[in-house]
Protein backbone atom coordinates (compact mmCIF):
# COMPACT_ATOMS: atom_id res chain seq x y z
CA UNK A 1 0.00 0.00 0.00
CA UNK A 2 2.46 2.28 1.11
CA UNK A 3 4.70 1.97 -2.25
CA UNK A 4 1.41 2.19 -4.46
CA UNK A 5 0.83 5.66 -2.89
CA UNK A 6 4.51 6.63 -3.41
CA UNK A 7 4.61 5.66 -6.82
CA UNK A 8 1.51 7.52 -7.77
CA UNK A 9 2.73 10.51 -6.16
CA UNK A 10 6.12 10.01 -7.63
CA UNK A 11 4.33 9.50 -11.29
CA UNK A 12 2.43 12.75 -10.85
CA UNK A 13 5.45 14.94 -9.62
CA UNK A 14 7.75 13.76 -12.66
CA UNK A 15 4.41 13.64 -15.18
CA UNK A 16 3.70 17.43 -13.83
CA UNK A 17 7.60 18.43 -13.48
CA UNK A 18 8.07 17.09 -17.69
CA UNK A 19 5.27 19.18 -18.43
CA UNK A 20 6.50 22.49 -16.56
CA UNK A 21 9.57 21.83 -17.83
CA UNK A 22 8.33 22.34 -21.48
CA UNK A 23 7.20 26.28 -20.48
CA UNK A 24 10.09 26.99 -18.33
CA UNK A 25 12.29 25.78 -21.52
CA UNK A 26 10.14 27.79 -24.08
CA UNK A 27 11.04 30.56 -21.38
CA UNK A 28 14.65 29.78 -21.13
CA UNK A 29 14.86 29.65 -24.84
CA UNK A 30 13.46 33.21 -25.13
CA UNK A 31 16.22 34.57 -22.91
CA UNK A 32 18.88 33.62 -25.43
CA UNK A 33 16.79 33.71 -28.90
CA UNK A 34 13.73 33.75 -30.77
CA UNK A 35 13.78 33.10 -34.30
CA UNK A 36 11.90 36.11 -35.12
CA UNK A 37 11.35 39.36 -32.93
CA UNK A 38 7.94 38.39 -31.23
CA UNK A 39 6.55 41.75 -32.08
CA UNK A 40 7.63 42.45 -35.47
CA UNK A 41 5.11 42.72 -38.15
CA UNK A 42 4.67 41.64 -41.38
CA UNK A 43 1.65 41.93 -43.71
CA UNK A 44 3.11 40.42 -46.52
CA UNK A 45 3.63 37.10 -43.74
CA UNK A 46 0.30 37.40 -42.37
CA UNK A 47 -2.27 34.32 -41.15
CA UNK A 48 0.09 31.76 -42.91
CA UNK A 49 -0.40 28.25 -41.57
CA UNK A 50 2.42 26.51 -39.94
CA UNK A 51 5.89 25.62 -41.68
CA UNK A 52 9.52 25.07 -41.93
CA UNK A 53 9.98 29.22 -42.25
CA UNK A 54 7.27 29.57 -39.46
CA UNK A 55 6.71 26.50 -36.74
CA UNK A 56 3.44 27.59 -35.58
CA UNK A 57 2.62 29.69 -38.40
CA UNK A 58 1.64 33.64 -38.51
CA UNK A 59 -1.37 35.53 -36.76
CA UNK A 60 -2.79 38.48 -38.17
CA UNK A 61 -0.18 41.29 -38.36
CA UNK A 62 2.57 38.37 -39.96
CA UNK A 63 4.16 38.00 -36.26
CA UNK A 64 5.93 34.53 -35.79
CA UNK A 65 3.43 32.61 -33.73
CA UNK A 66 6.19 30.67 -32.16
CA UNK A 67 8.36 33.66 -31.51
CA UNK A 68 5.49 35.12 -29.35
CA UNK A 69 4.86 31.64 -27.63
CA UNK A 70 8.55 31.59 -26.63
CA UNK A 71 8.18 35.27 -25.18
CA UNK A 72 4.47 34.98 -23.80
CA UNK A 73 6.06 31.81 -21.89
CA UNK A 74 8.25 34.44 -20.06
CA UNK A 75 5.90 36.83 -18.98
CA UNK A 76 3.50 34.13 -18.00
CA UNK A 77 6.66 32.24 -15.11
CA UNK A 78 7.38 35.88 -14.19
CA UNK A 79 3.88 37.24 -12.90
CA UNK A 80 3.20 33.60 -11.75
CA UNK A 81 6.45 34.00 -9.16
CA UNK A 82 6.56 37.34 -8.61
CA UNK A 83 2.31 37.80 -7.43
CA UNK A 84 3.02 34.62 -5.69
CA UNK A 85 6.30 35.49 -3.67
CA UNK A 86 4.03 38.67 -2.48
CA UNK A 87 0.96 37.00 -1.93
CA UNK A 88 3.28 34.66 0.85
CA UNK A 89 4.71 37.65 1.52
CA UNK A 90 1.52 38.81 2.97
CA UNK A 91 0.05 35.73 4.04
CA UNK A 92 2.88 35.36 6.22
CA UNK A 93 3.39 38.81 7.63
CA UNK A 94 -0.61 38.63 8.89
CA UNK A 95 -1.19 34.73 8.95
CA UNK A 96 1.94 34.01 11.28
CA UNK A 97 1.13 36.64 14.13
CA UNK A 98 -2.50 35.64 13.86
CA UNK A 99 -2.03 32.12 14.91
CA UNK A 100 0.86 32.66 17.50
CA UNK A 101 -0.45 35.49 19.17
CA UNK A 102 -4.80 34.24 18.61
CA UNK A 103 -7.31 36.02 20.73
CA UNK A 104 -8.40 39.58 19.41
CA UNK A 105 -5.28 39.97 17.38
CA UNK A 106 -6.38 36.33 15.38
CA UNK A 107 -9.74 37.56 14.68
CA UNK A 108 -9.26 41.34 13.83
CA UNK A 109 -6.90 39.84 11.37
CA UNK A 110 -9.04 37.05 10.16
CA UNK A 111 -11.99 38.98 10.24
CA UNK A 112 -10.20 41.13 7.71
CA UNK A 113 -9.10 38.19 5.48
CA UNK A 114 -12.08 36.64 5.33
CA UNK A 115 -14.00 39.94 4.46
CA UNK A 116 -11.12 40.17 1.30
CA UNK A 117 -12.03 36.97 -0.04
CA UNK A 118 -15.54 37.95 0.11
CA UNK A 119 -14.62 39.89 -3.30
CA UNK A 120 -14.79 37.68 -6.29
CA UNK A 121 -10.43 37.16 -6.82
CA UNK A 122 -11.23 37.93 -10.64
CA UNK A 123 -13.44 41.41 -9.68
CA UNK A 124 -10.85 42.79 -7.19
CA UNK A 125 -8.08 41.75 -9.57
CA UNK A 126 -9.45 43.69 -12.37
CA UNK A 127 -10.74 46.47 -10.33
CA UNK A 128 -6.99 47.28 -8.53
CA UNK A 129 -5.96 47.06 -12.50
CA UNK A 130 -8.45 49.39 -13.81
CA UNK A 131 -8.07 51.54 -11.07
CA UNK A 132 -4.23 51.66 -10.98
CA UNK A 133 -3.77 51.32 -14.52
CA UNK A 134 -2.82 48.30 -16.63
CA UNK A 135 0.71 47.21 -16.87
CA UNK A 136 2.11 44.17 -15.85
CA UNK A 137 3.64 45.58 -12.58
CA UNK A 138 0.05 46.79 -11.45
CA UNK A 139 -0.92 42.96 -12.41
CA UNK A 140 1.63 41.26 -10.38
CA UNK A 141 0.51 43.34 -7.32
CA UNK A 142 -3.08 43.14 -7.52
CA UNK A 143 -2.96 39.34 -8.30
CA UNK A 144 -0.45 38.94 -4.53
CA UNK A 145 -3.04 41.04 -3.14
CA UNK A 146 -6.08 39.09 -3.86
CA UNK A 147 -4.23 35.36 -3.30
CA UNK A 148 -2.38 36.53 0.06
CA UNK A 149 -5.55 35.85 2.42
CA UNK A 150 -5.37 32.02 1.08
CA UNK A 151 -1.77 32.02 2.59
CA UNK A 152 -2.82 33.77 5.50
CA UNK A 153 -5.07 30.98 6.30
CA UNK A 154 -3.18 27.87 5.62
CA UNK A 155 0.06 29.69 7.74
CA UNK A 156 -2.69 30.56 10.40
CA UNK A 157 -3.80 27.04 10.10
CA UNK A 158 -0.15 25.89 10.40
CA UNK A 159 0.92 27.80 13.00
CA UNK A 160 -2.06 27.29 15.41
CA UNK A 161 -0.64 23.45 15.64
CA UNK A 162 3.11 23.78 15.61
CA UNK A 163 2.72 26.72 18.78
CA UNK A 164 1.97 23.77 20.45
CA UNK A 165 4.95 22.03 19.97
CA UNK A 166 7.12 20.85 23.04
CA UNK A 167 10.49 22.95 21.09
CA UNK A 168 8.51 26.30 20.86
CA UNK A 169 7.51 25.97 24.99
CA UNK A 170 11.35 25.29 25.40
CA UNK A 171 12.27 28.41 23.22
CA UNK A 172 10.07 30.55 25.26
CA UNK A 173 11.35 28.95 28.17
CA UNK A 174 14.61 30.23 27.11
CA UNK A 175 13.40 33.85 26.69
CA UNK A 176 13.34 33.61 22.88
CA UNK A 177 11.54 36.61 21.46
CA UNK A 178 8.06 36.48 19.70
CA UNK A 179 9.60 37.49 16.60
CA UNK A 180 12.20 35.01 17.09
CA UNK A 181 10.34 32.38 17.80
CA UNK A 182 8.01 32.85 14.53
CA UNK A 183 10.70 33.69 12.18
CA UNK A 184 13.52 30.96 12.75
CA UNK A 185 11.12 28.23 14.34
CA UNK A 186 7.83 28.36 13.25
CA UNK A 187 8.14 29.10 9.84
CA UNK A 188 10.60 26.84 8.69
CA UNK A 189 8.31 24.47 10.10
CA UNK A 190 5.53 25.87 7.54
CA UNK A 191 7.43 24.36 4.37
CA UNK A 192 4.89 21.14 4.60
CA UNK A 193 2.01 23.49 3.89
CA UNK A 194 3.30 26.28 2.43
CA UNK A 195 4.94 24.34 -0.60
CA UNK A 196 1.30 23.20 -1.93
CA UNK A 197 -0.11 26.07 -1.35
CA UNK A 198 2.72 27.90 -3.24
CA UNK A 199 2.76 25.66 -6.26
CA UNK A 200 -1.68 25.31 -6.14
CA UNK A 201 -0.75 29.90 -5.94
CA UNK A 202 1.17 29.64 -9.13
CA UNK A 203 -1.68 27.82 -10.87
CA UNK A 204 -4.42 29.94 -9.79
CA UNK A 205 -2.57 33.08 -10.79
CA UNK A 206 -1.53 31.56 -14.42
CA UNK A 207 -5.78 30.97 -14.43
CA UNK A 208 -6.27 34.67 -13.28
CA UNK A 209 -3.35 36.43 -15.42
CA UNK A 210 -4.76 34.74 -18.72
CA UNK A 211 -8.08 35.77 -17.97
CA UNK A 212 -6.77 39.44 -17.39
CA UNK A 213 -4.84 39.62 -20.19
CA UNK A 214 -7.94 37.82 -22.58
CA UNK A 215 -9.80 40.79 -21.30
CA UNK A 216 -6.71 42.95 -22.35
CA UNK A 217 -6.03 44.07 -18.66
CA UNK A 218 -2.80 42.03 -18.11
CA UNK A 219 0.40 42.12 -20.13
CA UNK A 220 -0.11 45.27 -22.44
CA UNK A 221 0.37 44.94 -26.15
CA UNK A 222 2.41 44.59 -28.02
CA UNK A 223 3.97 42.36 -25.89
CA UNK A 224 2.71 38.76 -26.19
CA UNK A 225 0.89 36.72 -23.30
CA UNK A 226 -0.87 34.19 -23.98
CA UNK A 227 -4.54 35.40 -22.93
CA UNK A 228 -4.06 38.64 -25.08
CA UNK A 229 -2.68 35.97 -28.13
CA UNK A 230 -6.10 34.01 -27.21
CA UNK A 231 -8.37 37.21 -28.21
CA UNK A 232 -6.74 38.46 -30.70
CA UNK A 233 -6.67 35.23 -32.20
CA UNK A 234 -10.83 34.54 -31.57
CA UNK A 235 -11.65 36.32 -34.86
CA UNK A 236 -9.53 34.26 -37.08
CA UNK A 237 -9.91 30.88 -34.99
CA UNK A 238 -12.26 29.10 -37.67
CA UNK A 239 -9.68 29.45 -40.01
CA UNK A 240 -6.59 29.80 -38.49
CA UNK A 241 -6.61 27.44 -35.62
CA UNK A 242 -2.99 27.51 -35.10
CA UNK A 243 -3.40 30.72 -33.52
CA UNK A 244 -5.71 29.44 -30.56
CA UNK A 245 -4.07 25.56 -30.22
CA UNK A 246 -0.43 26.83 -29.49
CA UNK A 247 -0.88 29.56 -27.10
CA UNK A 248 -3.96 27.39 -25.62
CA UNK A 249 -1.59 24.64 -25.32
CA UNK A 250 1.74 26.12 -23.79
CA UNK A 251 -0.94 28.09 -21.19
CA UNK A 252 -2.53 24.57 -20.18
CA UNK A 253 0.62 22.51 -20.34
CA UNK A 254 1.89 25.14 -17.38
CA UNK A 255 -0.98 24.95 -15.41
CA UNK A 256 -1.71 21.32 -16.06
CA UNK A 257 2.13 20.66 -14.56
CA UNK A 258 1.74 22.82 -11.73
CA UNK A 259 -1.28 20.61 -10.41
CA UNK A 260 0.43 17.57 -11.16
CA UNK A 261 2.94 18.62 -9.33
CA UNK A 262 1.19 19.71 -6.04
CA UNK A 263 -0.98 16.68 -6.71
CA UNK A 264 1.74 15.31 -6.02
CA UNK A 265 3.64 16.54 -3.09
CA UNK A 266 0.01 16.20 -0.83
CA UNK A 267 -0.48 12.65 -1.94
CA UNK A 268 3.37 12.50 -0.12
CA UNK A 269 2.87 15.25 2.48
CA UNK A 270 -0.14 13.92 3.83
CA UNK A 271 0.52 10.29 3.66
CA UNK A 272 -3.32 9.82 2.33
CA UNK A 273 -4.97 8.62 -1.00
CA UNK A 274 -8.45 10.18 -2.41
CA UNK B 1 -36.85 20.99 23.37
CA UNK B 2 -36.52 24.51 25.08
CA UNK B 3 -32.48 24.26 25.32
CA UNK B 4 -31.72 23.14 21.68
CA UNK B 5 -34.03 25.83 20.28
CA UNK B 6 -32.00 28.36 22.61
CA UNK B 7 -29.31 26.97 21.27
CA UNK B 8 -30.49 27.13 17.63
CA UNK B 9 -31.52 30.86 17.85
CA UNK B 10 -28.16 31.54 19.87
CA UNK B 11 -26.39 29.87 16.77
CA UNK B 12 -28.72 32.17 14.42
CA UNK B 13 -28.11 35.52 16.31
CA UNK B 14 -23.95 34.89 16.13
CA UNK B 15 -24.11 34.23 12.68
CA UNK B 16 -25.86 36.77 12.06
CA UNK B 17 -23.70 39.48 13.62
CA UNK B 18 -20.96 37.98 11.87
CA UNK B 19 -22.90 38.60 8.60
CA UNK B 20 -23.42 42.20 9.56
CA UNK B 21 -19.46 42.42 10.50
CA UNK B 22 -18.38 40.87 6.93
CA UNK B 23 -20.64 43.30 5.50
CA UNK B 24 -19.92 46.81 6.82
CA UNK B 25 -15.93 45.64 6.49
CA UNK B 26 -16.54 44.55 3.00
CA UNK B 27 -18.74 47.89 2.31
CA UNK B 28 -15.53 49.93 4.27
CA UNK B 29 -13.12 48.23 1.99
CA UNK B 30 -14.93 48.82 -1.01
CA UNK B 31 -15.21 52.47 -0.27
CA UNK B 32 -11.83 52.70 0.69
CA UNK B 33 -10.78 51.44 -2.53
CA UNK B 34 -11.88 54.39 -4.23
CA UNK B 35 -11.12 56.96 -1.98
CA UNK B 36 -7.82 56.04 -2.14
CA UNK B 37 -7.19 56.40 -5.84
CA UNK B 38 -4.12 58.39 -6.71
CA UNK B 39 -5.06 62.33 -7.53
CA UNK B 40 -8.44 63.50 -7.80
CA UNK B 41 -11.17 60.95 -8.78
CA UNK B 42 -13.22 63.81 -10.66
CA UNK B 43 -9.86 64.66 -12.70
CA UNK B 44 -9.27 60.91 -13.75
CA UNK B 45 -13.04 59.99 -14.40
CA UNK B 46 -13.36 63.08 -17.12
CA UNK B 47 -9.88 62.52 -18.58
CA UNK B 48 -7.09 65.21 -19.38
CA UNK B 49 -9.19 67.71 -21.26
CA UNK B 50 -11.72 68.46 -18.78
CA UNK B 51 -11.80 71.97 -17.67
CA UNK B 52 -11.71 73.12 -14.26
CA UNK B 53 -15.15 74.08 -13.66
CA UNK B 54 -16.73 70.69 -15.10
CA UNK B 55 -14.26 68.91 -12.49
CA UNK B 56 -15.62 71.20 -9.57
CA UNK B 57 -19.11 70.30 -10.87
CA UNK B 58 -18.45 66.68 -11.18
CA UNK B 59 -16.57 66.70 -7.55
CA UNK B 60 -19.93 67.98 -6.44
CA UNK B 61 -21.80 66.02 -7.71
CA UNK B 62 -20.64 63.00 -6.25
CA UNK B 63 -20.22 64.47 -3.20
CA UNK B 64 -15.94 64.61 -3.20
CA UNK B 65 -16.26 68.17 -1.46
CA UNK B 66 -17.51 66.51 1.42
CA UNK B 67 -15.82 64.81 4.57
CA UNK B 68 -14.34 61.17 3.86
CA UNK B 69 -16.36 60.06 6.33
CA UNK B 70 -19.83 61.99 5.27
CA UNK B 71 -19.07 60.16 1.91
CA UNK B 72 -18.76 57.27 3.67
CA UNK B 73 -22.48 56.93 5.40
CA UNK B 74 -24.26 58.50 2.24
CA UNK B 75 -22.42 55.57 0.35
CA UNK B 76 -23.32 53.21 3.04
CA UNK B 77 -26.86 54.22 3.03
CA UNK B 78 -27.18 54.27 -0.41
CA UNK B 79 -26.01 50.68 -0.74
CA UNK B 80 -28.45 49.10 1.69
CA UNK B 81 -31.74 51.18 0.53
CA UNK B 82 -30.34 50.41 -3.60
CA UNK B 83 -29.50 53.55 -4.40
CA UNK B 84 -25.50 53.53 -5.62
CA UNK B 85 -25.82 56.96 -7.21
CA UNK B 86 -25.65 57.48 -11.08
CA UNK B 87 -23.14 56.36 -13.41
CA UNK B 88 -20.81 59.13 -14.88
CA UNK B 89 -20.65 57.25 -18.09
CA UNK B 90 -24.06 56.10 -18.47
CA UNK B 91 -25.88 59.18 -17.07
CA UNK B 92 -28.11 56.15 -15.18
CA UNK B 93 -28.97 54.90 -11.62
CA UNK B 94 -26.40 52.39 -11.04
CA UNK B 95 -29.43 49.79 -9.86
CA UNK B 96 -31.05 49.89 -12.92
CA UNK B 97 -27.55 49.27 -15.38
CA UNK B 98 -26.63 46.31 -12.81
CA UNK B 99 -30.52 45.23 -12.98
CA UNK B 100 -30.39 45.75 -16.87
CA UNK B 101 -27.65 43.07 -16.99
CA UNK B 102 -28.06 40.42 -14.11
CA UNK B 103 -30.36 38.23 -16.28
CA UNK B 104 -27.85 36.94 -18.03
CA UNK B 105 -25.01 36.16 -15.16
CA UNK B 106 -27.71 34.56 -13.10
CA UNK B 107 -28.91 32.86 -15.85
CA UNK B 108 -25.34 31.39 -16.58
CA UNK B 109 -24.17 30.99 -13.07
CA UNK B 110 -28.15 28.92 -12.18
CA UNK B 111 -27.50 26.97 -15.43
CA UNK B 112 -23.39 25.88 -14.59
CA UNK B 113 -24.54 25.30 -11.18
CA UNK B 114 -27.37 22.61 -12.33
CA UNK B 115 -25.27 20.87 -14.63
CA UNK B 116 -22.53 21.13 -12.33
CA UNK B 117 -24.89 18.98 -9.70
CA UNK B 118 -26.45 16.88 -12.68
CA UNK B 119 -23.09 15.60 -14.07
CA UNK B 120 -20.98 15.65 -10.59
CA UNK B 121 -22.85 13.78 -8.51
CA UNK B 122 -23.48 10.62 -10.41
CA UNK B 123 -19.84 10.33 -11.37
CA UNK B 124 -18.63 10.47 -7.99
CA UNK B 125 -21.56 8.26 -6.38
CA UNK B 126 -20.40 5.68 -8.97
CA UNK B 127 -16.32 6.41 -8.59
CA UNK B 128 -16.43 5.77 -5.25
CA UNK B 129 -18.64 2.41 -5.50
CA UNK B 130 -15.05 1.01 -6.54
CA UNK B 131 -12.23 3.02 -6.43
CA UNK B 132 -9.40 3.05 -7.79
CA UNK B 133 -11.03 0.98 -10.98
CA UNK B 134 -10.56 1.55 -14.67
CA UNK B 135 -13.55 4.34 -14.63
CA UNK B 136 -12.52 5.69 -11.57
CA UNK B 137 -9.16 6.47 -12.79
CA UNK B 138 -10.50 8.10 -16.37
CA UNK B 139 -12.62 10.15 -14.47
CA UNK B 140 -10.31 11.22 -11.88
CA UNK B 141 -7.92 11.79 -14.73
CA UNK B 142 -10.30 13.53 -16.70
CA UNK B 143 -10.71 15.83 -13.97
CA UNK B 144 -6.94 17.14 -13.33
CA UNK B 145 -7.10 17.76 -16.99
CA UNK B 146 -10.36 20.18 -17.14
CA UNK B 147 -9.37 21.62 -14.05
CA UNK B 148 -6.02 23.32 -15.30
CA UNK B 149 -7.89 24.91 -18.56
CA UNK B 150 -9.23 28.09 -17.94
CA UNK B 151 -12.73 28.24 -18.63
CA UNK B 152 -12.35 31.00 -21.38
CA UNK B 153 -10.07 28.56 -23.22
CA UNK B 154 -12.70 26.09 -22.39
CA UNK B 155 -15.08 28.41 -24.55
CA UNK B 156 -12.78 28.81 -27.62
CA UNK B 157 -12.22 25.26 -27.95
CA UNK B 158 -15.56 24.47 -27.42
CA UNK B 159 -16.73 27.12 -30.25
CA UNK B 160 -14.48 25.98 -32.69
CA UNK B 161 -15.62 22.23 -31.88
CA UNK B 162 -19.40 23.38 -32.35
CA UNK B 163 -19.01 25.34 -35.41
CA UNK B 164 -16.33 22.69 -36.88
CA UNK B 165 -18.39 19.46 -36.13
CA UNK B 166 -21.90 20.96 -35.50
CA UNK B 167 -22.18 23.51 -37.57
CA UNK B 168 -23.63 25.80 -34.65
CA UNK B 169 -22.18 28.86 -34.46
CA UNK B 170 -23.43 30.21 -30.95
CA UNK B 171 -21.35 33.72 -30.70
CA UNK B 172 -23.51 36.86 -31.43
CA UNK B 173 -26.83 34.97 -30.88
CA UNK B 174 -28.71 36.01 -28.08
CA UNK B 175 -32.13 37.77 -27.21
CA UNK B 176 -33.40 39.24 -24.09
CA UNK B 177 -35.64 36.77 -21.53
CA UNK B 178 -38.45 38.85 -22.19
CA UNK B 179 -38.46 38.56 -26.30
CA UNK B 180 -37.49 34.41 -27.07
CA UNK B 181 -37.07 32.64 -23.60
CA UNK B 182 -35.79 29.88 -25.64
CA UNK B 183 -33.23 31.70 -27.37
CA UNK B 184 -32.26 33.41 -24.21
CA UNK B 185 -31.29 30.04 -22.49
CA UNK B 186 -30.06 28.60 -25.54
CA UNK B 187 -27.54 31.33 -26.11
CA UNK B 188 -26.38 30.38 -22.01
CA UNK B 189 -26.22 26.91 -22.66
CA UNK B 190 -22.64 27.15 -24.09
CA UNK B 191 -21.36 29.43 -22.20
CA UNK B 192 -22.50 27.85 -18.80
CA UNK B 193 -21.02 24.33 -19.77
CA UNK B 194 -17.68 26.23 -20.12
CA UNK B 195 -17.95 27.66 -16.56
CA UNK B 196 -19.18 24.59 -15.27
CA UNK B 197 -16.49 22.13 -16.77
CA UNK B 198 -14.20 22.76 -14.37
CA UNK B 199 -16.24 23.16 -11.18
CA UNK B 200 -17.74 19.96 -12.53
CA UNK B 201 -14.06 18.18 -12.04
CA UNK B 202 -13.29 20.31 -8.49
CA UNK B 203 -17.07 19.32 -7.12
CA UNK B 204 -16.61 15.79 -8.30
CA UNK B 205 -13.13 15.13 -7.09
CA UNK B 206 -14.32 16.68 -3.73
CA UNK B 207 -17.59 15.00 -3.44
CA UNK B 208 -16.11 11.23 -4.50
CA UNK B 209 -13.57 12.01 -1.62
CA UNK B 210 -16.24 12.56 0.83
CA UNK B 211 -18.17 9.42 -0.06
CA UNK B 212 -15.50 7.13 -0.24
CA UNK B 213 -14.61 8.16 3.63
CA UNK B 214 -18.15 7.69 4.66
CA UNK B 215 -18.23 4.25 2.88
CA UNK B 216 -15.26 3.42 5.06
CA UNK B 217 -17.14 4.41 8.07
CA UNK B 218 -18.22 1.54 10.51
CA UNK B 219 -21.58 2.44 10.62
CA UNK B 220 -21.98 1.77 6.80
CA UNK B 221 -20.32 -1.62 7.40
CA UNK B 222 -22.75 -2.23 10.16
CA UNK B 223 -25.51 -1.73 7.38
CA UNK B 224 -23.56 -3.67 5.07
CA UNK B 225 -23.63 -6.59 7.36
CA UNK B 226 -26.78 -6.38 8.40
CA UNK B 227 -27.93 -6.54 4.60
CA UNK B 228 -28.87 -2.94 3.61
CA UNK B 229 -28.96 -3.03 -0.33
CA UNK B 230 -26.20 -0.37 -1.69
CA UNK B 231 -28.92 2.20 -2.83
CA UNK B 232 -30.75 2.00 0.39
CA UNK B 233 -27.46 2.74 2.04
CA UNK B 234 -26.60 5.43 0.09
CA UNK B 235 -29.92 7.33 -0.15
CA UNK B 236 -30.33 6.72 3.64
CA UNK B 237 -26.79 6.76 5.09
CA UNK B 238 -23.65 8.16 3.05
CA UNK B 239 -25.78 10.88 1.30
CA UNK B 240 -27.58 12.35 4.35
CA UNK B 241 -24.02 12.59 6.19
CA UNK B 242 -22.48 14.22 3.03
CA UNK B 243 -24.65 17.39 2.97
CA UNK B 244 -22.04 19.31 4.89
CA UNK B 245 -19.29 18.34 2.25
CA UNK B 246 -22.07 19.54 -0.53
CA UNK B 247 -22.62 22.37 1.35
CA UNK B 248 -19.03 23.87 1.56
CA UNK B 249 -18.42 22.91 -1.73
CA UNK B 250 -21.17 23.89 -3.53
CA UNK B 251 -21.16 27.28 -1.79
CA UNK B 252 -17.30 27.50 -3.25
CA UNK B 253 -18.41 26.39 -6.24
CA UNK B 254 -21.16 29.26 -6.89
CA UNK B 255 -19.32 32.17 -5.48
CA UNK B 256 -16.65 30.51 -8.48
CA UNK B 257 -18.80 30.50 -11.29
CA UNK B 258 -19.99 34.06 -10.66
CA UNK B 259 -16.46 35.63 -10.91
CA UNK B 260 -16.17 33.27 -13.77
CA UNK B 261 -18.95 34.32 -15.93
CA UNK B 262 -17.69 37.53 -15.87
CA UNK B 263 -14.93 36.16 -18.73
CA UNK B 264 -16.33 33.96 -20.30
CA UNK B 265 -19.54 36.17 -21.46
CA UNK B 266 -16.98 38.10 -23.07
CA UNK B 267 -15.70 35.24 -25.18
CA UNK B 268 -19.58 34.72 -26.56
CA UNK B 269 -20.07 38.51 -26.52
CA UNK B 270 -22.71 38.26 -24.15
CA UNK B 271 -24.38 41.87 -22.39
CA UNK B 272 -24.10 40.86 -18.76
CA UNK B 273 -22.13 42.02 -15.87
CA UNK B 274 -19.08 41.26 -17.29
CA UNK B 275 -19.56 43.64 -19.92
CA UNK B 276 -20.41 46.43 -18.30
CA UNK B 277 -17.81 46.12 -15.66
CA UNK B 278 -15.69 46.19 -18.75
CA UNK B 279 -17.35 49.78 -19.71
CA UNK B 280 -16.83 51.01 -16.59
CA UNK B 281 -13.44 49.82 -15.97
CA UNK B 282 -12.44 51.56 -19.63
CA UNK B 283 -14.26 54.70 -18.72
CA UNK B 284 -13.30 55.00 -15.35
CA UNK B 285 -17.00 54.65 -13.99
CA UNK B 286 -16.21 54.84 -10.49
CA UNK B 287 -19.97 55.19 -9.08
CA UNK B 288 -20.68 52.04 -11.35
CA UNK B 289 -17.46 50.00 -10.53
CA UNK B 290 -18.31 50.36 -6.72
CA UNK B 291 -21.61 49.31 -7.01
CA UNK B 292 -21.00 46.09 -9.24
CA UNK B 293 -18.35 45.53 -6.66
CA UNK B 294 -20.21 46.06 -3.23
CA UNK B 295 -23.10 44.05 -4.99
CA UNK B 296 -20.84 41.03 -5.87
CA UNK B 297 -19.34 40.72 -2.91
CA UNK B 298 -22.77 40.82 -1.25
CA UNK B 299 -24.30 38.08 -2.57
CA UNK B 300 -20.84 36.33 -2.20
CA UNK B 301 -21.31 37.12 1.87
CA UNK B 302 -25.01 36.09 1.55
CA UNK B 303 -24.04 32.62 -0.14
CA UNK B 304 -21.10 32.01 2.72
CA UNK B 305 -23.69 32.69 5.54
CA UNK B 306 -26.75 30.47 3.59
CA UNK B 307 -23.91 28.45 3.65
CA UNK B 308 -23.54 28.51 7.42
CA UNK B 309 -26.90 28.22 8.59
CA UNK B 310 -27.50 25.45 6.40
CA UNK B 311 -24.08 23.40 6.96
CA UNK B 312 -26.20 23.93 10.42
CA UNK B 313 -29.12 22.63 10.17
CA UNK B 314 -27.53 19.21 8.50
CA UNK B 315 -25.19 19.19 11.09
CA UNK B 316 -25.87 19.83 14.99
CA UNK B 317 -22.12 19.72 16.11
CA UNK B 318 -21.54 22.46 14.07
CA UNK B 319 -23.83 24.81 15.70
CA UNK B 320 -23.70 23.36 19.18
CA UNK B 321 -19.87 24.28 18.59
Amino acid sequence: MKTKKSSLSAAFFITGLILLGIVVLAFLISIVHTPYDPNLTDVTAKLQAPSSAHLFGTDNFGRDVFSRVLSASKYTIFISFAGVFIAAFLGILTGLPAGYFGGFKDRAIMLFNNSIMCFPGILLALVAVAVFGASMFNVVWALGLVFAPTFARVIRTGTLEIKERDYITQAKVMGASPVRIMTSHILPNLMPQLLPATVIGLANMTLFESGMSYLGLGVQPPDASFGKMLADAQAYMTGAPWLIIFPALMLILYILGLYFISEGLRITLSGGDN
Amino acid sequence: MTETTGRNMRYLAIKLLELLATLLLVSFLTFAAFSIIPGDAAGIMLGPNASPEQIARLRTELGLDKPVIVQYINWLGGAFTGNLGTSVAYKLPVISLIAERLPVTIGMSVIATVMVIVISYPLAILSARKPGRIGDQVCSFLGHVLFAVPPFVLSLLLIIFTAKFLNIFTVGRYAPPSKDPGMFIGSLILPSFAIALPKIAMTFKFMRSAIIEQNNSEYVKTAKSHGLGNIKILMTHVLPNSNVSSITILSLVLSDILGGSLIVEQVFNLPGLGRLLLSAIARRDFPLLSGMVFYLALITVVLYFAADILAGLADPRIRLK
